[in-house]
């Protein structure tokens, strides 16, 4: 149920986006502005933090005081190992041989060792767990992020991100099981995904004085640091330090 | 034993020579440690302490390493030049309790967690120490801290946590409210975050 909204809603975003592509040249935003569709994306974004807040935040909440820390965490490998075939995919993608075999070792190892991915043995042994999807990879290759999009019921995403949602569900194994395994498994997925973000929800929700913008800086540094894979070049701060000139200044946007 | 002494005796002066160069990362990553220990003395006292005496502790160990001047002039990007003297003091006044705020608020308590510093990189005149804060179940929260000389001390000017940088995400909120309110909206408002912050 969940994939399926999620296809459903990808595939209408991206026609909207196509079609509002015709107007302007939205995935090669302007250094000033990587939002030009705040309008809209700000509007999606009320919206999901309404349906987030009335329903999906409550339940989040509740599936983690029903449920022991270890089932969670059991939860959240399971799935995270059904779509590393993902990872692997990308893997190939973006020419990492060593992190490759390494991969395809670990995807190995949980499901199997790990009784279907609930346990990880894989991380000690030396095979630990790797992030990578196809956004990263069109980054790897030198595409921009293109222009930021907020998702209804999916929430952050970029022109560059958008295909994401597509091929991690073609890889994911769960998606050609039966309807009757694969909608329950969808809610616990989504439910899960929830909860592991309720640190995150509370932080914003302190810290922020504007969460659109919060969500939307926050979002756009971890997908930088993502595909550089946690060693992101500077972001011009360092030059700053360096002069303490305004030019300075003026570049670090 | 002699013998030994003069093998070792080499080495250590080799050592020595290379300390100029090694000191200054040294210093940058002591500032980082020292706020690290105060962490975890704050966390381990955290329910005793409450809010207040959380706040009260931590105060003086964040002015010591944080360069508030530096992070509030970054955070007001381009309007900071327009911003009046005593206008400025007030924000990075206020910029400083909040930040105090938001620690004593979020190093509450202590479930067994650890800092570790993993890596210093030099990034031109500043340096980039490479830290991360492991939970009791062996997760990772990677936090890199900047850091800048000023004043012959080492003090942080930005902290990235998880690859999302404090500075940047704060100076997109700021200078979005100047842009569109002015600075006086944008005191108002951290105003306003310090005090739900003691509730």
């Amino acid at each position: 149920m969940h994939q399926e909204m999620k296809i459903k809603a990808a595939a209408g975003i991206l026609i909207g986006g196509l079609l509002a592509g015709c107007a302007s040249t939205p995935t090669s935003p302007s250094a000033e502005s990587p939002d030009p569709y705040e309008g809209m994306n700000r509007s999606f974004y009320n919206f999901n933090d309404s349906i987030d807040r009335n329903f999906f935040e409550p339940v989040a909440r509740g599936y983690v005081k029903v449920t022991p820390d270890p089932v969670r965490a059991g939860v959240t490998k399971f799935f995270g190992n059904v779509g590393y075939i993902n990872i692997i995919a990308n893997d190939l993608l973006q020419g990492k041989g060593g992190q490759l075999v390494k991969d395809t070792g670990r995807f190995v190892v949980n499901s199997t060792v790990g009784i279907g991915g609930l346990f990880d043995p894989a991380t000690s042994i030396g095979m630990p767990e790797h992030d990578e999807d196809l956004g990263q990879t069109f980054g790897t290759w030198g595409m921009g992020e293109g222009a930021y999009l907020v998702l209804p019921l999916m929430g952050p995403n970029s022109f560059r991100d958008l295909p994401n949602s597509a091929s991690s569900m073609l890889l994911n194994p769960l998606t050609y099981l039966n309807a009757v395994v694969t909608l329950p498994l969808g809610v616990l997925n989504a439910v899960n995904t929830r909860a592991n973000l309720l640190e995150a929800s509370s932080i914003r929700d302190q810290a922020a004085l504007d969460p659109y913008t919060f969500v939307r800086e926050a979002y756009r540094q971890q997908r930088e640091y993502k595909i550089y894979d946690g060693n992101p070049p500077g972001d011009g701060f360092e030059d700053y330090i360096e002069d303490k000139s305004d030019a300075a200044i003026l570049k670090i946007y | 034993m002699h013998r030994r002494l003069q093998l070792v005796l080499p080495f250590c002066l080799l050592f020595l020579c290379a300390l100029p160069s090694g000191a200054t990362q040294t210093e940058a990553q002591a500032t980082v440690e020292k706020l690290h220990n105060v962490l975890l003395e704050t966390m381990r006292q955290g329910a005793q302490l409450g809010f207040a005496g959380r706040a009260a502790k931590l105060a003086p160990a964040l002015a010591a390493s944080f360069d508030f001047e530096t992070i509030s002039r970054l955070t007001t990007g381009r309007y900071w030049a327009q911003i009046p003297t005593d206008k400025k003091r007030e924000f990075i006044e206020v910029f400083t309790q909040l930040s105090t705020a938001t620690y004593a608020a979020n190093f509450k308590d202590f479930d067994g967690e650890r800092f570790a510093t993993r890596a210093q990189e030099d990034k031109k005149s500043a340096q980039l120490i490479k830290t991360v804060l492991i939970k009791a179940d062996g997760k990772e929260v990677s936090l890199n801290y900047l850091l800048a000389k000023a004043q012959g001390k080492w003090r942080i000017v930005n902290v990235v946590a998880q690859g999302v940088s404090d500075l940047s995400l704060k100076r997109a909120e700021y200078t979005a409210v100047i842009g569109s309110e002015g600075i006086d909206a944008l005191i108002a408002k951290l105003k306003a975050k310090v005090a739900s912050y003691g509730h």
